[in-house]
C-alpha cells in the first residue's frame, strides 16, 4: 500500500516509485497505489507511474490505482491505454547476411535506376529534340547561363592559380639542368591534355553538380516530381534534358577558358622566375601543343559533363526523407561526381596511351 | 484568476515587404479558454500567430504575453517564456532526421538535462498516448501520414505540460474522425489540464465544437471578435458568409 500525499509530480511520483520498487523486488505483495489525497498531477507524475506499472508488469505483481478523485482521476482515465501497453516494438536487428543481402539487391536496383535515367536523358536530349519533340529552349539557355557563365570567375581564377603553381614546381626540378624553358610545355600539354578539363569538372561538379541534386531533392520532397508526372510530363524532358544539353554546351567552353588561364598562370611564372621574354616562352608553348592535345581534353570534358549531370539527377530523384535526405543526396553526389571523373580519366589517361598514341 | 489575461494584442500592424499583412489587430486570450482566430485563406491569421510566439517582429503595435512585451524583446528575454507555450505548426514542423519520440523527447531533455531514460520514455509515450500515437515511437517523420504527423506535432507541443498552447490548422486535411479526435482532444486537454488553447483553423466544425471565443481576419483587419454564438449569428456579410460557406461572387457558377 502506497499513499501519494498531495499533487502527483515528479517530486512525489520518484518517492513513489522508490517505495514500490521494494515491494517489487521482494515479489511479494500486490500493489495499491492510494491516489486519494491527489488532486492534480502532471505529465511526470504520470510517467513515474507509468514506469511503477510497467516494472510490476514485468515482474507479474499486481497494481491497483486506487482512490483518484477529480481531475486526476480523468486524466489516469484518458491515459490507462498508454500506462498499461506493452512499449512500442523497438527496431529489429538486420543480421550480417541480411545486410549483405540487401546492400548487394539495393545496389543492384539503383543500377538499373541509373540505367534508365541515362536511356531517357540522352533520349529526350539527343534524339527528342532531333525528331522534332521539342527541347525547353530558355530552361536549356537559363540553365547555361547559370552553369557557365557564371562559374567563368571561378573556373578561370582556380586553373590560373593551378598554372602557377604547376610550373613553379616544373622549374624547381628542371632548372639545374638547364631545360627551364620546357616548363613551358609541361603546363601547356598539362593544361590541354589533363588539367583544363578536370579542374573545370571538379569546380563545376561542387558548384552546379550539388545544385542538380539539392533542387531535384527538394522536388521529389516537396511533391512537384509527382506533380509533373501527373501533369503528363516526363521529368527526364523536363528537367533532366534541359540541363544535359547546358552542361554539355558550357563544359567545352569553360575548359577552353581553363586552359588558357593555365597557361596564363605558366606563363607569368615562367617570365618573372627565369627571367626568359614572354614571346620566346609562347612561342616554345605553340611550337610544342598539337591539335591532338586540346582534343584529348575537349573529348574528357564532355564525358565529364555528362557524369557530373545524370549523377545530380540520379541522386536527387531517388532522395528518401526531407530535409536531411535532401542534404545527403547532395554530398553524396558531389563525392559520386568526383569519383567517376577520376575514374573516367584514369579510363582515358589508359586510352590514350595504348591505344590512339 | 479565472479571468487573467494570457495574451493581448494591442494594434498590431505589420508588413512583408510592402504589403501590409496585419492592420491594427486587437484581441486578447483569457485562461482556460478555447480562442480559434478564423478567416480565409491569405487573410492573415498564421502570421498573427506567428506574432504570438514572438517568431515575427510587428511594425507597430504591442502583444503582450502574461503582461510582458514579446514585441520589444530579445532572444535571451523570451526564450524562457517560450518555455510555457506550447506550438504546432501547420505542417507539423517535425525534425526528419530524428524518430517521433527523439522529436517529443528534444524539448523534455533541453528543459530537464538530468531526466533518467525510462521516465522520459514513458513521457513521451504518455504524451504520443494522448494524441493516439504511442504505436509510432520509433517511426520517422516520413513513415508517417500527414494526420499523423500533425498528432506527433501536437504531441511535441504538448511535452513541457504548456500553460497555453498554439495550433496553426491543426485538423486541415485529417479525415472527419481523426478531426473529432482532435478537437476532443483539444476539449480534453483544457478540462484535465486547464490548457488555453489558440487555434488557428477554418474547419467550420471543428470551429463549431470547440471554439469559445472567434476572432475572425479579413484582409489583416479583425472584422469579428466575441463569443462562438452571435459569430454564428452576426450579420455582418463577410462572417455570415464564411459561417453558410456561401463562395465569392467571382467563384459562383454562372448559372446557379
Amino acid at each position: 500500500m502506497i499513499r501519494v500525499e498531495g499533487d502527483l509530480t515528479d517530486q512525489t511520483g520518484r518517492e513513489m516509485f522508490a517505495a514500490a520498487q521494494g515491494c517489487i523486488r521482494r515479489k511479494a505483495c500486490e500493489i495499491t497505489v492510494d491516489l486519494s489525497s491527489v488532486k492534480n498531477m502532471d505529465s511526470l507524475g504520470g510517467a513515474w507511474l507509468g514506469r511503477l506499472m510497467a516494472n510490476a508488469r514485468l515482474k507479474k505483481v499486481n497494481v491497483e490505482i486506487s482512490g483518484a478523485t477529480g481531475q486526476a482521476a480523468e486524466l489516469l482515465d484518458m491515459l490507462a491505454p498508454t500506462l498499461s501497453a506493452e512499449p512500442a516494438p523497438g527496431t529489429r536487428r538486420i543480421g550480417l547476411f541480411e545486410d549483405i543481402g540487401g546492400t548487394f539487391l539495393n545496389a543492384l536496383s539503383e543500377a538499373r535506376e541509373a540505367f534508365e535515367l541515362v536511356i531517357e536523358a540522352v533520349y529526350w536530349a539527343v534524339i527528342g529534340p532531333l525528331t522534332g519533340k521539342g527541347l525547353r529552349i530558355e530552361n536549356t539557355l537559363d540553365e547555361m547561363h547559370e552553369m557557365g557563365v557564371r562559374a567563368v570567375g571561378i573556373v578561370c581564377l582556380i586553373n590560373f592559380l593551378l598554372g602557377l603553381i604547376i610550373a613553379m614546381l616544373s622549374i624547381a626540378q628542371v632548372e639545374p639542368f638547364g631545360l627551364g624553358i620546357y616548363v613551358a610545355t609541361v603546363v601547356v600539354i598539362g593544361f590541354a591534355r589533363e588539367l583544363g578539363a578536370v579542374m573545370t569538372a571538379v569546380v563545376v561538379s561542387a558548384r552546379s553538380g550539388a545544385a542538380i541534386a539539392a533542387e531535384m531533392a527538394t522536388m521529389v520532397v516537396q511533391e512537384e516530381i509527382d506533380s509533373l508526372r501527373g501533369m503528363g510530363l516526363n521529368p527526364a524532358r523536363f528537367l533532366v534534358a534541359p540541363k544535359l544539353v547546358a552542361m554539355i554546351a558550357v563544359m567545352p567552353c569553360l575548359t577552353v577558358l581553363a586552359m588558357f588561364s593555365g597557361v596564363a598562370g605558366g606563363t607569368l611564372v615562367g617570365v618573372v622566375l627565369l627571367k626568359i621574354s614572354t614571346n620566346l616562352w609562347l612561342q616554345q608553348t605553340q611550337t610544342y601543343l598539337k591539335a591532338g592535345d586540346i582534343a584529348q581534353g575537349l573529348i574528357k570534358c564532355v564525358v565529364f559533363a555528362f557524369v557530373i549531370t545524370l549523377v545530380g539527377c540520379h541522386n536527387g530523384l531517388r532522395v528518401k526523407g526531407g530535409a536531411r535526405g535532401v542534404g545527403l543526396a547532395t554530398t553524396r553526389s558531389v563525392v559520386m561526381d568526383i569519383f567517376f571523373i577520376i575514374v573516367a580519366d584514369m579510363i582515358f589517361a589508359i586510352l590514350f596511351y595504348f591505344v590512339f598514341k | 484568476m479565472a479571468n487573467e489575461t494570457i495574451v493581448e494584442v494591442r494594434n498590431l500592424t505589420t508588413h512583408y515587404g510592402e504589403a501590409l499583412v496585419l492592420d491594427g489587430v486587437s484581441m486578447e486570450v483569457r485562461r482556460g479558454e478555447i480562442v480559434v482566430i478564423l478567416g480565409g485563406s491569405g487573410c492573415g491569421k498564421s502570421t498573427l500567430l506567428k506574432h504570438m510566439i514572438g517568431l515575427l517582429r510587428p511594425t507597430s503595435g504591442e502583444i503582450l504575453l502574461w503582461g510582458q512585451d514579446i514585441a520589444r524583446m530579445d532572444e535571451d528575454q523570451l526564450r524562457p517564456m517560450l518555455t510555457r507555450v506550447g506550438i504546432s505548426f501547420q505542417s507539423g514542423g517535425l525534425f526528419n532526421s530524428m524518430t517521433v519520440g527523439e522529436n517529443v523527447a528534444l524539448p523534455i531533455k533541453e528543459k530537464n538535462p538530468d531526466i533518467d531514460r525510462e521516465t522520459l520514455d514513458m513521457l513521451v509515450r504518455i504524451k504520443l498516448g494522448l494524441v493516439g500515437l504511442s504505436a509510432a515511437v520509433n517511426k520517422t517523420p516520413g513513415e508517417l501520414s500527414g494526420g499523423m504527423k500533425k498528432r506527433a506535432g501536437v504531441a511535441r507541443a504538448l511535452a513541457l505540460d504548456p500553460e497555453i498552447l498554439f495550433l496553426d490548422e491543426p485538423s486541415a486535411g485529417l479525415d472527419p474522425i481523426m478531426a473529432a479526435g482532435l478537437d476532443q482532444l483539444i476539449l480534453n486537454l483544457r478540462h484535465l489540464l486547464g490548457i488555453t488553447v489558440v487555434v488557428v483553423t477554418h474547419e467550420l466544425d471543428s470551429i463549431k465544437e470547440i471554439a469559445d471565443t472567434a476572432v475572425m481576419l479579413d484582409k489583416g483587419r479583425v472584422i469579428f471578435n466575441g463569443r462562438l454564438d452571435e459569430a454564428l449569428e452576426s450579420d455582418h456579410p463577410r462572417v455570415s458568409q464564411f459561417f453558410q460557406r456561401k463562395p465569392d461572387a467571382h467563384i459562383a457558377p454562372r448559372n446557379a
